[in-house]
């Protein structure tokens, strides 16, 4: 029997069945789409998320902060002699340590922007990836550079729509002002409010202002960095009113020297007490995250699969009791056993190939709403502040993962055929002959 | 064209609810190349059984069966699909077509099996419906043909890959008189292309009209051979 006969005989055979041949390849399809969606998410997983967490410039920067919880033993202020400290730990080059000013919003004539102020080292920032635009790097404390986002702020633009860049105000050389809430020391006050009334001044905010001028606007970089306003250190100490003389920073990026170091310090950093932040360590708990749900999506993949072969089988075996008469024919004219068994599963594997392509289908458009849904996400939680770069995709199907689905359909249709197929083939002609 | 038959000693039995049923009791028959054999008998005689170990579509419990001296017993199941496919036509009483087939691909089909291409199918398939007299027929399926018209698809596909031996269940028992008599008058052409053919039948007329010999089966044993009406 040449090939093509055999694909004429058995596209003809499915032909006579097509409402059952639709509904179990139905199976197939939704298997094969749980399958292949699985995959794609740790496809996307690998390709996408590592890359863009490593678009944050921060494959080579650990997050420090002190750690928060006293007992544990660890250092509990981040000092001029922490900093030091972690200085000189192997592999790291630098550390740049922060001051979170408690700004409540920059102020230039009536326009208002809620963007937030941080006080570094600025002698450090470009050994950080940071780099102008334009202007200068601020070298008074009564001066501050813009993130590159910032501008458009204040002009009312939304940084992260990730829409076209709205009007930017010029404001280099201008002068804006920034507010700073004073919150009541809440440990204090707390006490005082338990024990007994304290005086109403203290539980209200202080208000303090001051003029800033700005010098220049940074590159972009990443989100969180375009939408921040930098000045010196001790700049926001002041505007935070602290007046120590051993100031106490609240976060540092400490830079190591390859990829590779950074667990390895991080892990030293941990040892130490601090609460240590990464790429590296965002992508270990964001790989346990999606292991969950690519465990889910294969379990409900594989069980589909197991469920569209039993269908599979179960169709097969009906058609051929139903065609056993038309089985002793062709054995009476001449086919071998093994020729009618090539053609059930060849109808087997048909089921299982168009329900390959059924579930390729269905699959690539459930990616790709997946992904804009996703993205959206993404995009809402980074208003709260996380960052993460917009067009992120989670689930990518390369043309060889699709091919791999359709053939693993095909596999999984044969495999689901061989039953139905040998039964037909070692099937007695003249006991068939007689079936009605 | 043709082929000798030659039958020793051949036994059937089934076992029947527990009970062994001998459906053949010891058959010797020689059949000479060209040579046309009505069997007789009724029900349950064991003539279809006969028929059936011959075109190799069953396996006997003893005995033997040669065509051109080579012993059927010796083919594998493969062996025995080649040789259904090439040597032997078959045609039944109840026509067996697939009904979902136009009389022309139910005629290809042992040709499809037989790994021919499509143009020579068409070809061969077209010349065996032209013999019997269906040339205008060709797109029918069986529902839309009588039962002398189907019965006479079933002969073109027996014809169509040129067979040695013909093997013949009742081929007029679903038939008028009228189109059996037509039916007969093929199978006589057959033989005229020097075709064996074994036939069996009930009806004493057709055996007479078409047999060199007639043998009489009863519970399964050969109790007469005598000449037939075709010298």
């Amino acid at each position: 029997m040449r090939a093509r006969d055999l694909i004429f005989i058995v596209f003809s055979n499915l032909r006579r069945m097509k409402l059952r041949l639709v509904l179990t390849a139905l199976g197939v399809v939704i298997g094969t789409s749980a399958i292949v969606l699985m995959v794609s998410l740790g496809i996307g997983l690998q390709e996408n998320v590592t890359q863009s967490l490593g678009e944050l410039g921060a494959a080579t920067h650990i997050q420090v902060m002190a750690g928060g919880e006293p007992g544990i033993g660890g250092p509990e202020r981040l000092d001029d002699r922490a900093i030091g400290d972690i200085s000189d730990l192997d592999h790291v080059q630098a550390v740049l340590p922060q001051v979170m000013v408690q700004a409540q919003d920059i102020t230039y004539k009536r326009q208002s922007t809620f963007a937030s102020v941080t006080g570094v080292p600025m002698d450090d920032l470009p050994t950080f990836g940071y780099a102008l635009a334009e202007g200068r790097w601020p070298r008074d404390d009564d001066e501050i550079v813009l993130g590159a986002s910032v501008p458009e702020m204040f002009a009312g633009g939304d940084p992260f729509s990730g829409g076209p860049a709205g009007p930017r105000l010029d404001l280099i050389g201008k002068r804006v002002a920034v507010t700073v809430m004073k919150m009541p020391d809440m440990e204090a006050s707390g006490k005082e409010v338990m024990v007994a009334e304290g005086p109403e001044s203290q539980m209200e905010a202080a208000e303090t202002k001051r003029r800033l001028t700005v010098v220049g606007v940074l590159d972009k970089l990443d989100m969180q960095t375009d939408s921040t306003a930098f000045v010196t250190l001790k700049a926001a100490l002041d505007l935070n009113g602290v007046r120590s003389s051993r100031p106490v920073y609240d976060t540092a990026v400490v830079k190591v020297d390859s990829p590779d170091a950074v667990a390895g310090v991080e892990k030293t950093l941990t040892s130490r007490g601090y609460l240590t932040f990464s790429a590296v360590s965002v992508r270990k708990s964001l790989q346990a995250v999606f292991m969950v749900i690519q465990g889910v999506l294969g379990a409900l993949g594989g069980i589909a699969m197991i469920v569209a072969a039993l269908g599979i089988t179960n169709t097969m075996t009906m058609s051929i009791y139903e065609r056993t008469r038309e089985i002793g024919i062709m054995k009476a004219v001449g086919a071998s056993n093994r020729q009618i068994k090539r053609v059930f599963l060849g109808e087997a594997a048909v089921i299982g190939v168009l329900g390959g392509l059924g579930g390729l289908a269905l699959s690539v458009s459930g990616a790709a709403l997946a992904n804009l849904f996703v993205q959206s996400l993404v995009a809402s939680q980074s208003m709260s502040g996380g960052a993460m770069p917009q067009n992120t995709t989670f689930f990518v199907i390369p043309a060889s993962l699709g091919l791999f689905a359709i053939a693993f359909a095909a596999g999984v249709g044969l495999l689901s055929g061989l039953l139905p197929a040998v039964r037909a083939s070692n099937l007695d002609p003249l006991i068939a002959l007689r079936h009605e | 064209m043709s082929s000798t038959v030659e039958v020793t000693g051949l036994t059937k039995s089934y076992t029947m609810g527990g009970e062994p049923l001998l459906v053949l009791r010891g058959i010797d028959l020689a059949m000479r190349p060209g040579e046309v054999v009505c069997v007789m008998g009724p029900s349950g005689s064991g003539k279809s059984t006969l028929l059936n170990i011959v075109g190799g579509l069953d396996r006997p419990t003893s005995g033997a069966v040669f065509v051109d001296g080579v012993s059927l017993d010796s083919m594998d199941d493969e062996q025995l699909a080649v040789y259904r496919r090439e040597r032997v036509g078959f045609v039944f009483q109840s026509f067996n077509l697939i009904p979902t087939m136009t009389a022309q691909d139910n005629v290809e089909l042992p040709l499809v099996f037989a790994g021919i291409d499509k143009d020579t199918r068409r070809h061969r398939a077209a010349a065996a419906l032209d013999k019997v007299g269906l040339s205008q027929r060709l797109d029918h399926k069986p529902t839309e043909l009588s039962g002398g018209e189907q019965q006479r698809v079933a002969i073109a596909r027996a014809i169509v890959n040129s067979p040695a031996i013909v093997l013949a269940d009742e081929p007029t028992g679903n038939l008028d008189t009228a189109t059996g008599h037509e039916i007969l008058l093929l199978m006589r052409e057959m033989n005229a292309e020097g075709r064996t053919l074994l036939i069996t039948t009930h009806d004493r007329a057709v055996a007479e009209s078409v047999a060199h010999r007639i043998v009489h089966l009863l519970d399964g044993s050969v109790t007469e051979i005598e000449q037939g009406g075709n010298l």
